[in-house]
């Protein structure tokens, strides 16, 4: 009887123990799949903004080596291609205009080459050789240069004058005095390098924004796209700044908006989209977002379509295939049909 | 009474329950590790690395430097702002009291990001352009 006894007992303390042990690896398959697909982020103040990166990983040391891996790399096209600093090859292209050709990397170079395409695409709606008008303006301290310099400075501008040698990976700009801002450009450049970067250190799902130029790739842990906000170019409080949110992976998106560096004289707005062919603020539209394929598309586009206009520009977003929302200058929004039922209007937008 | 003789005297039930409890306190950790949420807390980056946490509740004025300057920032009953910054713009300065986002100071490389460190709650955005 006694015996009997402790052999029922000894049963049931290894069901006590099997039943402990079930719950231990319960536990642990719990936490593990907590520790999976997390999204982990970054930010950091590159190119003169702020950039955020997210990426999807199962683990902390990974998204974490892998983020760093591509801000490395968009501090290195920052070192290139930043217009202010002397030491950048842009610089001194731009120093050398007029003299000689300069060797750049091929970086420099294939973004220079992008910025060309764009404005071809855009019959010059875009041009990256818009520096000598750009640095007569200061938006902060509401500088506005006079119109003959801004007349006198107009045939600087001009795309056509850039020289490419590819094979000696040179680039050569015809008159001196002009200047190359890739300013419309690089940040939308930037993001497509980062992403390449992430993807060659294994993560397979993330969201590069450099400031508000946008690339996404992959789906979030919960399986649905990443949800992007489009800004209101007019807002009326706070609770107003998105206009509407549109789900995006495996794309890219950029907004130009006449709110982001502005002033107002004299009941008009100047801001820092400026037309080409006049070397003055681009009239037709508040705000202009691309949706396309890649980062230097929708940055680069979204200034072209702004100046060209909403007419205009409509057009060309139906020509290249891309997608996109214009509010005109009256607040009127248009948007593409391939956005409709992806994209949704918030309040009274 | 030695540790040996007290393991001995345990019943199986107390086995039971020192193992639920066991288990009980591991799952806790757990739990508020990663479920519950982090209160609101003000990070101040520097350069891209953290140099400052604090929580948002607790009032104070820390000086933040970096290789290019220096801002002064205070967090007073919630909210946080630049009361001094050595860059021209004032850009940061004029942003006043932020209660959620982030202040960011371009030309010190100083950002200083406000609010719940939580995951972001259905509805919110990931990014946004513009």
């Amino acid at each position: 009887m006694k015996r009997e006894f402790q052999v029922q007992r000894s049963k049931f303390q290894v069901h006590c123990l099997l039943a402990a042990l079930c719950c231990i690896l319960i536990v642990s398959l719990l936490s593990c799949s907590f520790k999976k697909d997390q999204i982990y982020r970054k930010t950091m103040i590159l190119m003169d903004t702020l950039i955020t990166i997210n990426v999807v990983s199962d683990s902390s040391d990974k998204a974490s080596k892998a983020m760093d891996r591509a801000f490395d790399e968009i501090g290195k096209l920052d070192k290139l291609l930043n217009f202010f600093s002397s030491s950048s090859e842009l610089s001194m292209i731009n120093r050398n205009a007029g003299i000689s050709a300069v060797k750049v990397s091929p970086e420099t170079l294939e973004v220079i080459e992008d910025a060309i395409f764009v404005s071809e695409k855009t019959g010059g709606a875009f041009d990256s050789t818009i520096g000598p008008e750009i640095s007569l303006w200061d938006f902060h301290t509401r500088k506005m240069p006079d119109d003959k310099t801004v007349k006198e400075r107009l045939p600087l501008v001009d795309y056509k004058l850039i020289r490419i040698d590819r094979n000696k990976s040179t680039v050569y700009l015809e008159k001196k005095g002009m200047l190359i801002d890739l300013g419309a450009i690089a940040k939308g450049y930037a993001a497509d390098k980062a992403v390449e970067e992430l993807k060659r250190q294994g993560i397979t799902s993330g969201l590069v924004s450099c400031a508000g130029d946008i690339r996404a790739f992959g789906l979030k842990p919960d399986g649905k796209p990443w949800k992007i906000g489009i800004k209101n170019p007019r807002p009326a409080n706070k609770e107003d700044e998105i206009m509407a949110t549109v789900g995006l992976s495996d794309m890219a998106i950029s907004t130009s908006g006449d709110y982001e560096r502005f002033f107002i004289s004299n009941g008009r707005r100047y801001h820092h989209i400026l037309d080409p062919k006049t070397g003055y603020s681009a009239e037709g539209c508040r705000s202009v977002t691309v949706i396309a394929r890649y980062g230097f598309q929708t940055d680069a586009f979204s200034t072209g379509v702004f100046v060209l206009g909403p007419r205009k520009g409509m057009e060309l977003l139906r020509q290249m295939g891309f997608e996109g929302v214009i509010v005109d200058k009256d607040g009127g929004i248009e948007t593409t049909p391939g956005l409709k039922g992806r994209i949704e209007f918030k309040g009274n937008n | 009474m030695s540790l040996r003789e007290t393991i001995n005297g345990t019943t199986a039930g107390d086995r039971v329950l020192f193992i639920f409890l066991l288990l009980v306190s591991f799952i806790g950790i757990f739990f508020i590790k990663e479920v519950l949420p982090r209160g609101n807390e003000v990070v101040i980056e520097v350069e891209g690395r953290v140099a400052y946490e604090y929580p948002l509740d607790s009032d104070r004025t820390v000086k933040v430097e970096s290789r290019y300057g220096h801002l002064t920032v205070e967090i007073r009953k919630g909210k946080v702002r630049v009361v001094d910054a050595s860059c021209p713009n004032k850009l940061c300065e004029h942003q006043g009291w932020v209660s959620s986002g982030a202040i960011v100071c371009l030309p010190n490389r100083i950002s200083i990001l406000v609010g719940s460190q939580e995951k972001p709650k259905d509805g919110a955005v990931d990014a946004t352009a513009g």
